[in-house]
Order: C-alpha cells, then structure tokens, then sequence
C-alpha cells in the first residue's frame, strides 16, 4: 500500500469494525426464536487521508463503502476502532467532526420536497450557524459554482435528478468544510454536467486544499479524480494506491491493436512470423473495409511496437491507426472480486 | 445562545413553509375547532341548571370542556410533537441530513416541537376565542398563574414526549406512552367531566390512574385559577406535584434520548421507520 506523504492527515481510519447487531438479540435468544447472524459490514480497516487529498473508494454493492462514508459523517458509531476527522473523534467529538465534514450522499429523500432547491438551503445554512446575510451570498455562489441558478425557485419535488444530486453537493458545500464526503456524486448527471462536477472536485482540492472522500461505481472517473483509490470487498480494504500503482500491481502489460491497409492479412502474418515467429499474434482481414488488423500484448513501454510497426512498414503496409489497452481499475477490481 | 435560537428560527421557518404550503389545512383546522365550540354550546345546554354542587369547576360546563380542549390540545403537543417530527422525518429521510450538522441533541428536541408549540397556541387560544367572542364563556382570576401551569405541565409533557421520541428512534413503531397518554388523558384528566366521578362510579383503585396523570394536576390548576378564580396559595398542591414529574422525568428523558440516538447510530437505522 501507497504510504501517506508528510502533508497533514485529514481522516484518520484506524482498525475500524462494524457489525450491525440482530436487534433484541439476547430477548430472541431466551424465546428460542430465530435470527439471522449479525452483518460484519467493516473488518478491521485502516488508512489515512491526508488534506487536499482526493480519495477514491470502490468496491461492489455491499462492500462497505457507505457504513464507512456514514461512520466518518458521524451517522453511525463504529463497534470497534476509530476515525478521526481533522483529530477529532467521531464518536467522543462528533460535533466537532460535523462542522469539519460536508456530505453529500446519494439518498434522494434528504431534502423538504414541497420547499424549494433555496429554502431548502437556506434552513441546512441556519443549522450550520450562518446568519443571514452569509447564508444568502454563500447560496448565491453555490448556485452559481453548480449551474442550479434557474431551478433556485423551484420546488425540490420539481427538480430533475440530476439537479437534485447537485443540490446534494451544494449543501454538503454549505459551510465550506475542510473535507467533503462524495458518495457518487455524478451518479445521475448528463455528461456534461459530470464534467464540470470534476472539474469542480479537482479545483476543491486544488485551489481550497479540500480533503474529498469520494465513493463511485464510475471507475473512469475515479481514475480521473483521485490521487489514491482503495478497493473495499466484503468489508475488507484489499488494496490502495495511487490509481497507476493499482493498475500495475494487475498486469504490467497493454493490449495493441494495429489497423493497416495495402497489405493482406496472409502477407502481414508471412512477415510479421518471419521476424517474430516466437511471439503470439492474431491477425484478422477487416470485415467492412479492405484494412487488416494486427493484434498483440507487449511488456508496457517495450520497443515491440515499434519494431513490428516498421516491419509492417517495410513491407508495404500503410498504418491507418494505432489502438492501445491498458488494465482499467475495473480490471482491478475485478481480480480482487475474483480472488475473494 | 445567538446559535440556539438561529438555529430554532430555521426550524420555525421550515415549518412555516410547509405548513403554507398546504393552506387549506390550516383553514379547515379553524373550522373544526368553530364546529366543536358550537357542538359543546348546545351541549352545555342540555345541562342548564342541572349543576351538581360539589363539582365547582363544572357550574359552567361550556367554559370548563373549552379550558378543557385549549389545555389539552397543548399538552397533546407537548406530548407527541417531538416523536411526530422524529418520525415524519424518519419517512421523508431528511433525519440524517439534519443530524450530520453540527446541531446539539436538546437543540434538536427544542427545534423540531417550536412550531407545533406555537400552532398549538394559536389553536388553543382559538378554542378560549371563540367561547367568548361567540357564547359569551367568561374567565376570570390570575392569567399569568394560569400560564405558569400550562408551561410547567406541558414541559413535563414533553419530557414524556423525549421518552415517546426514544421509542420511535428504536423500536420505530408501537409506543407505549401514546397509548397510556393519548387515550387515558382525554378519560382519566377531568377534560370532560370531572374526575371525581370515576371514584363514584369505578371504584377509588380506577381513580387513582388519574392521580399518576401529569395532565390531570394542570387541568385542575388551570380551572381552579380561571374558573373558580383561586390564587397561588390555593393552587400549591398540583404545583408542586408537577414539578416532583418535572424533577424525575426531565433528566431521565434526556438520559433515554441520548442512548436512543447513540444506538440508532449504532445499528444504522437512524433514517429507517
């Protein structure tokens, strides 16, 4: 695992456990009745966030990603271990976190569905303690910052899903919190509005040196975002790192796929055997045009394809495309899945 | 202190807001309470020199049914508001997104009953209104003396309203203190007819269930000091029976909402009803 630099922690995970515990449990037992077994939702995880950090978590549904995003919001008290947000505890502090933590999770029904995207606001703005004057300025450039200025008006119940997530991410924003806690925050956004939202993460972290926990099932963004990313499964993290280092630890090999005309499939694979005979290749004629297609895996950054590109060359062929593939944190993710 | 009552206004404003965004409840509400105030006029009458003597709050049963209505519709407020707001916030999901600002427990208990506390006023004082302004219902004696019952008897309400709100939080239905309170006020606090009676007619061993009532002891101040116009020296003993509840009930009700909250979060089921 990736170790944390010397920049000041944010959040600090520390042996963190969580079992949800089978209500009336000791009443069921003295009845004789049944019970399903307790749900360990967090074995023993641990991990540091440094400030200005954004960190990506991913794992499949019911790995864990939102009991740990809830027990750092303060929402929910570990059963064992600790959290700490800013060197207050989650537990012991939890006031103290929740002016530090901003949330934005991806639960529809948090807000007042007959008030409108402002007023709904405006209270969460009041319970944050600011007066009135700041909380309407602090609206005005939420708004603005999140391109929610022409639905403010209008009622909660009225706004698309995707301005209902945005509006989520404006109140988290509220009180401009040192860290923010993102759980899938361009989950239904158009593609371009999911765009600007990481534009608008990356310059939290960037220019407000905001800490950004962020939890999605969007692993191209993930990639994009986060200077480091864990993969939780079943309660356990099973790796973190930068998303590279994950994507080297799978495989340090890429996919190439080289698209050529004025040479035939049958001459490519005369050449391309005569010099390379060792190597595996596949090659195929293109179905829908006169072009033929060379496909292989290499080391990353050997000099393969360079040579077979000037072998294909030397013989005559014309190179129309070069097409490269390197493992995707999905890929990761998938041999962890495997592997558990 | 500035934080704490910002904090309560934002409740008041949120409410206000929803409330007006259902307007015609509100008009109907008004209505019905004028529908009551009528109903128990003519009712009242039927009882038109038939006074027992020995029930001196009773002479006029109209002004004693409509102090009894007023005050109870407070103390019912009192009672379930904070369990009712709990819940309904429960439902709508909105729960954690207010419990994940830095806002206190006992602001939360204060905040979320601000608004149906001053609905509650304005009905309740609409119940008196209407008495006088339509069926000439006259009060007389110590108003301050009788505010001073109303607040302490409703703020030991509403410590049996945390201990409701307790359950909601937990069990999240089937509470046990709206069942005994709820239903046994209305027949065992002397709303409508005086508890004196339930010792004549079900035996003393019934009648003292309205003697473990909070709501009985501040209905009976509150009468003793409007309508048989009684100063504080007469009314000392439901005084001082409140405040032994008030004394008992206020930090054990506290102490039971904290373990509330801090199991939900334990469990996980804050926003779950």
């Amino acid at each position: 695992m990736a170790e944390p630099k010397s920049t000041p922690v944010a959040i600090t995970v520390d042996h963190l456990s969580q079992t949800y515990p089978v209500p009336f449990l000791r009443l069921k037992k003295l009845l004789g009745r049944k019970f399903k077994p307790p749900v360990e939702a967090l074995r023993s995880v641990s991990f540091e966030i440094r400030e200005g950090e954004i960190f990506g978590l991913i794992g499949p549904n019911g790995a864990g990603k939102t009991t740990l995003t809830k027990i750092i919001a303060t929402l929910i008290q570990p059963t064992a271990g600790a959290v700490s947000v800013k060197g207050h505890d989650t537990v012991t502090d939890d006031q103290r976190v929740r002016r530090n933590v901003g949330l934005a999770g991806a639960e529809e029904r948090s807000f007042y569905w007959r008030l409108t995207a402002e007023q709904n606001l405006l209270f969460f703005a009041r319970l944050y303690g600011l007066g009135n004057r700041t909380a309407r300025r602090r609206l005005a450039e939420l708004f603005e910052l999140l391109d929610l200025q022409e639905v403010a008006r209008r009622r909660f119940a009225e706004l698309s899903t995707g301005n209902k997530q945005r509006l989520a991410v404006a109140r988290a924003m509220l009180a401009e919190p040192p860290v923010l806690l993102l759980d899938e925050p361009t989950r239904s956004l158009d593609p371009i509005a999911a765009m600007r939202m990481r534009s608008t993460i990356k310059s939290l972290s960037q220019t407000n040196n905001s800490t950004i926990f962020l939890t999605s099932h969007n692993l191209p963004e993930v990639e994009e975002l986060c200077d480091r990313v864990a993969i939780i499964s079943k309660g356990e993290i099973r790796a973190l790192d930068t998303p590279q280092n994950l994507r080297a630890m799978h495989t340090a090999e890429e996919r190439v796929a080289i698209r050529f005309t004025a040479l035939s499939a049958l001459e490519a694979e005369q050449v391309i055997n005569k010099s390379y005979g060792s190597y595996s290749f596949v090659v195929e004629a293109g179905s829908w045009s006169d072009e033929t297609l060379v496909r292989f895996t290499r080391a990353l950054n050997d000099e393969l394809l360079d040579r077979i590109l000037r072998v294909l060359q030397e013989a005559g062929a014309v190179v129309r495309s070069v097409e490269t593939e390197r493992a995707t944190l999905l890929d990761v993710l998938e041999s962890y899945e495997g592997a558990s | 202190m500035i934080l704490f009552i910002r904090r309560i206004w934002a409740f008041i404003v949120r409410d206000l807001r929803l409330q007006l965004s259902y307007r015609m409840q509100f008009f109907l509400r008004v209505l019905s309470i004028l529908t009551i105030v009528t109903t128990l006029f003519f009712i009242s009458k039927i009882f038109t020199g038939f006074t027992d003597p020995r029930f001196a709050q009773w002479r006029d049963p109209l002004a004693a049914w409509l102090t009894g209505l007023a005050v109870l519709n407070y103390f019912m407020t009192g009672f379930s508001s904070l369990a009712t707001a709990i819940r309904q916030e429960q439902v709508q999901g909105t729960l954690e997104s207010v419990l994940m600002t830095p806002i206190s427990v006992p602001t939360v208990i204060v905040a979320s009953s601000a608004w149906d506390f001053l609905e509650a006023t304005l009905f309740s004082f609409l119940y008196l209104l209407f008495g006088w302004l339509f069926f000439d219902v006259h009060y007389r004696g110590n108003f301050l003396l009788a505010l001073l019952f109303l607040v302490l008897t409703t703020v030991v309400l509403s410590c049996l309203g945390i201990l409701s709100a307790s359950f909601a939080m937990v069990f999240k239905r089937g509470d046990p203190f709206g069942v005994f309170l709820g239903t046994g006020s209305a027949l065992f606090s002397g709303v409508f007819f005086p508890t004196q009676l339930i010792n004549q007619y079900a035996g003393a061993g019934v009648a003292k269930i309205s003697r473990i009532l909070p709501p009985t002891y501040g209905l009976d101040g509150i009468r003793r000091v409007l309508i048989e116009g009684q100063g504080f020296g007469e009314v000392q003993e439901p005084f001082f029976v409140l405040l032994i509840f008030l004394g008992v009930l206020l930090p054990l009700s506290l102490w039971v909402f904290n373990r509330a909250v801090r199991r939900a979060k334990r469990e996980g089921s804050l926003i779950q009803y």
